[in-house]
Parts: structure tokens; sequence; C-alpha cells
């Protein structure tokens, strides 16, 4: 049924621009995807949901890939889940390999893409099913363990990410209170009382707070490499190296993805460790092995397919790019979460058929046009940077047709420009601003229910496992933190 | 500015706490069977209270002041004029008008930034008005600000 909804001339057509734009945009250094996705948002609000969420799933797909590009060529990921593979791609780029690397990484997207779209058919519809049993209380401790893994997960200083994930928290208190109905911290502006909305946040965090710091500093140097189409498939030789890093890395991706909170980056790092750990010459590693590629290239777009099972079963994103997926399927009007696949069937099949579809058009066209991307890397700075703050403006305008929003897309681009000065999370942010007034109104819930106060949390089997986990997440890196003085 | 993550601690500590009063001394602190609009800001200010201060305690500790973290010199002036010229693109929309404004602040940002020939500023700046216009007022129908200058 999927298939029929996906295939239609339009969606198709959506499913296409939705790669190749996406490529491009993961391919510029310093936009990644949730600022791509947080771009290009604006664009589907004209269309019907189904055919907008394919858009953007397409889109998604592209700038993981699109980051890969410019990781092996010029040694700058373009977005976090590529780090890793600027170890051994760019040294693969060096010794003129350059092209079985985007090979192997294009094929490995593909059967990770493939696979995951597969495990996401089969258990998103048990876990929907599974979750309609949960209570205030369980969904409370979920978004608590998302929100703690993320910040766990996001940076370096565990400090700064919780600095980062609590102040996104208070901003979501802006607004009209869900329960009683009071404005709060609206300083009598009327705008304010609608609170601060998370897309123009989005926008300006990552969109306009990246050009700004890269105003700093003027773009990197670009390798000289011209490729054609034969140069990109890799030989037998590499594929015998890599079909199990394939395998292994689509398995890890996957289930890491599933996590909340835990996305494609660190199942991109978890990929590579394990990788090199079990290899046979861990010494290559680094120096241009090609497993290095393959397997964490594998891991991040199985995790990118699975972080959509507990965005549309429990309405939980598990990354900053889902959370701002999450923020569109809202701003359509429909209700992610376990009613999602009773009440509207038709967009979930036909986003997840789409993905199919996606998975294939990525693999065909990131072969085709490599040559073609390998140029857009190489627009100057100068002529990119103007471009990308004219898209977060209209953008944001764009949103709801006011100049407020654009307003608040500046302050948070200059913020985002301090935090990631700084060294805080801006993906910490953004979800805890997402997640905000969706965990009060569980927490308060749970406690209007309550017998024993917050022991509730505690008390039922499956929110118990689930705060106990989150509590992990908060304690382990403060006490190894203490263990290391 | 040396230490940076001293005075963000500082910055924060204070917000924190203005945050947690205000929640407490404007919004109810109990309702009907349960916590109040009050209840929730009031203890994320107490949370973000306890995370600066160990913040403070940890940059006090710290004898290394940090590397620089703000630009200096071009760095910075590129950074500000990039910022200002958005901010007065922003603030002139409604007076230059969404097509206008966006070809002029591509002119003037693609000239400064790049020093690229003249003609290639232009075709950036026309290029991408016309292509604003196209996708977003013909085909998507927003209504952009239009401005003084045309009406569309």
């Amino acid at each position: 049924m999927g298939f029929g909804v996906a295939f239609t001339p339009f969606n198709l057509m959506m499913a296409v621009a939705g790669v190749l734009v996406g490529i491009l945009i993961g391919a510029l250094p310093g936009v990644g995807p949730p600022s791509g996705v947080a771009m290009l948002l604006p664009l589907t609000f004209g269309m019907d949901p189904t055919s907008g969420i394919i858009m953007l799933a397409a889109l998604y797909a592209g700038t993981m890939y699109g980051g890969t590009i410019t990781a092996v060529l010029i040694n700058t990921p373009g977005e976090s889940a590529s780090v890793v593979t600027c170890l051994d791609g760019y040294q693969m780029a060096l010794q003129g390999r350059a092209g079985p690397a985007l090979g192997i990484a294009a094929i490995g997207s593909f059967i990770a893409g493939t696979i995951g779209v597969v495990l996401l058919m089969l258990i998103s519809p048990v876990l929907a099913r599974w979750s309609l049993a949960f209570g205030p209380p369980e969904t409370f401790s979920l978004m608590l363990l998302g929100l703690t893994t993320v910040t766990l997960l996001a940076g370096e200083d565990p400090l700064k990410g919780y600095i980062s994930m609590v102040f996104g928290l208070m901003l979501a208190m802006v607004g009209y209170d869900i329960i009683s109905g009071d404005a709060r911290y609206g300083f009598g502006i009327v705008e304010m009382m609608d609170g601060i909305d998370f897309l123009p946040a989005a926008i300006g965090l990552f969109g306009l707070g990246e050009v700004l710091a890269g105003a700093e500093q003027k773009g990197g140097a670009v390798l000289k490499t011209s490729l054609k189409l034969r140069d990109v498939l890799p030989g037998m030789a590499d594929w015998a190296r890599s079909k199990w890093a394939i395998a292994r890395g689509t398995a890890m991706g996957f289930l890491v993805g599933v996590l909340p909170g835990a996305g494609p980056t660190v199942a991109s790092f978890l990929a590579y460790t394990v990788e090199k750990k079990i290899s046979k010459h861990p010494e290559q590693f680094g120096k241009g092995a090609i497993e290095g590629v393959a397997s964490p290239e594998s891991a991040n777009n199985a995790a990118a397919t699975a972080a959509m099972v507990p965005m549309l079963t429990l309405g939980i994103p598990g990354s900053a790019t889902t959370a701002i997926m999450l923020g569109g399927l809202m701003m359509w009007g429909l209700r992610p979460g376990p009613m999602l696949f009773e009440k509207n069937p038709e967009f979930v099949w036909g986003l997840i058929a789409s993905q199919y579809i996606a998975n294939v058009m990525l693999l065909i066209l990131s072969t085709l046009f490599i040559p073609l991307f390998v140029r857009a890397v190489r627009i100057p700075y100068s002529i990119l940077m103007p471009l990308i703050v004219v898209f977060c403006v209209t953008g944001a305008y764009s949103l709801k047709n006011n100049l407020w929003d654009v307003g608040q897309m500046l302050v948070m681009g200059v913020l985002g420009y301090f935090m990631k000065k700084l060294g805080y999370s801006p993906a910490a942010l953004v979800l805890a601003l997402v997640l905000g007034p969706l965990a009060e109104r569980a927490l308060r819930q749970s406690l209007i229910i309550s017998d024993a106060g917050i022991g509730i949390l505690f008390m039922r089997p499956i929110s118990g496992v689930l705060t106990a986990l989150a509590l992990l997440a908060i304690l382990v890196p403060t006490v190894r933190a203490i263990l290391k003085k | 500015m040396r230490n940076a993550d001293r005075v963000t601690a500082a910055l924060l500590l204070a917000f924190a706490v203005a945050f947690s009063a205000g929640a407490v001394k404007n919004y109810q602190w109990w309702g009907a069977g349960g916590p109040g609009p009050a209840f929730v800001p009031f203890c994320l200010g107490i949370v973000m209270a306890l995370l600066a201060l160990m913040m403070l305690v940890r940059s006090i500790r710290e004898k290394n002041p940090g590397e620089a973290w703000f630009p200096r010199g071009e760095g910075l002036r590129d950074m500000l004029v990039v910022l200002a010229v958005t901010i007065a693109y922003v603030a002139l929309l409604d007076v230059t008008g969404m097509v206008v404004g966006t070809a002029l602040y591509l002119a003037i940002l693609v000239r400064y930034l790049g020093k690229h020939r003249w003609w290639v500023t232009l075709s950036v700046a026309l290029g991408a008005g016309l292509f604003n216009w196209v996708v977003f007022v013909h085909w998507l129908r927003v209504p952009m600000p239009e401005g003084m200058f045309w009406t569309f």
C-alpha cells in the first residue's frame, strides 16, 4: 500500500529532488543534516504532508551521503556523522583512491539504508502497539532518557552538554502553559506568548550560527581531484575487504539508532572502533583502510533510518534532525506516536516505501553525479555563505509569514555562534526545546495521578527501568570525572 | 576576556536565579491536585544554577586561562560585517521588499567577502533574487514583504 503512495510521479520527483538537494547541502562544509532539513522544511508546507515527509526523508539520506564527500576530499566532515570517515577516507584520497572510498560509502549506505528500512517496517508497528500502554510516567522517563543520552554523547564536555540541554528546557518554558493556560515569561509581548518556536531557533542555531563561525576563517583547501564514473566503482579486492564491515556497521548502526538520543554520529564512531578492534590488520586504520570508510558510513545510514522508529512510534525524536522533522509533522497537524499508525496509515507506509526509493535513488545519483558534486564543493565560501543566510531568512519568514520569526532566527544565530565557539552543543538545545513542553506535561500529569510523588517514576516497571537508565547516563560521566582527579 | 567559562558560568547563574525567582513570584506553585505552572521552571532554574556553580568552581580551579576563543583582526571584522549587514537586511525588509532586499544583500556581501568581479557578484545577486521570487512568491505563494519599490 505504501508503494502506491510513494510511486506517484510527484512523490517520486520529490524523492529525487530531496536526494539531490540533500547531497549538495551535505557536501557544503558546515551545513549538515539538521540545517538542511530546517532550511528546506518551509518549502514543503505548500505540499501535502506525505509528499513533504518523503522529500525530507530523501533529503536526510542525501545529506548523510553528502557529508562523506567533503570528508573524503577535503578532510572536512560536512556533518558530524562523517567525522570518522575523514580518518581513512582522506588518507585514501591522498593515495589517489578517492573514487573507491566514495563508491564503497555509497554502496554501504545503500545496503545499510535498505536493511534499515526493512527493520523499520517490521519493528515500528510492534513498538507502536506496545507503546499504546504508555502512560505519562513512561513517556516522561523515556524523554528523560532521550535528553540525557543525547547530552552525554553530544560533545566532549558533559557539563556543557547538560547546560545546553537545561537551557533549551528553560527556553521551552516561555509561552502558554499547556495545563493552566498561564502565559509564562512573556514580558507582556504578544508574540512571546506563543513561545519560542523551535524551527526558527533550529534554522538560526545551525544555519546562521555556522555561517557566522565560518565568516572568521575563510574556507579550507580543496584537494584537486577529477573523478570519473569508472573510478568510483570499488574493485573486487576492496569489496571482499568491506562486505563484513558493511554488515557489522549496519547491525550496530540500527541498534544504536533506535535508542532515543543516540544518533548516527555515535553509531559511526562505535562502528569504526569495533572494526578496528576486530581487524586482522589494525595498523592500517588511519592510513587508508577501506573498512574504515565502509563500516562507519553503513552505520550512520542505518542509524539515520532507525532514528525514525522512536520518532514515528513514540513521538520522541532521536536526534536533532528527527526533532526538526517531528516539528514538521506537528505543523502538518499529524500527531506522531502510537496513534499515527492507526489514524494515518497511508502517511506512515508512504514514508517507509519512499525510504526504499530514496535509497535506490541515492545509490544511482551518488555514483552518477559524484563528479558534479565534487565541483559543488569548490564554490567559494564568499558566495555560499550569503546564500545560506538568504535561505535562513526566507525559510524563517515563510513559516508563519512574519518578521518576528526572522528576528528569533537572528538572535538564535548569534547564540549558536557563541555556543559553537565555546563548545556547547546546539543539538542538545534543540532537542530540549522540542521535548520541553511535552516532558513538562508528562511530568505534571504523572504527579497528578501519583500517590507517591516523584516515586511514581520508579514504581511502574517500564518507567522504572527507563528512569534508572537515564540516571545512569547522568552518573557515569560524573563518576568518571571524579575518578580522573 | 581571558576565561570565557568563568564569565558564562556567572551569567548563567544569575539568569538561573532570576528564572526561578520569577517563576515562584509570578505563577502558581501548586494547582488542582498537582504541580502548577511555576513548578517545572523553578526546578529547571535550580538545576541550571547547580550546573553553573559546578562550572564556576571548575573554571576557578583551572590554572590555565584557556585559549583565546574570540577572533581578532580580520576574522572578527568579517564576522561583524556579516552580522551587521544581515541585521540591516532583516530590519529593512519591510522597506526594500524581499526580492530587492535579497539581491542588494547578496551584492554587498559577495562583493565584500570574496572581492569577486562585478559580473559574478551581479549574477549571484540577480539569480538568487529571481530564484527566491519564483519559488516562494510565485510557486508557494508566500506573502513576502513587498517593499516600496516593487509590487508583484
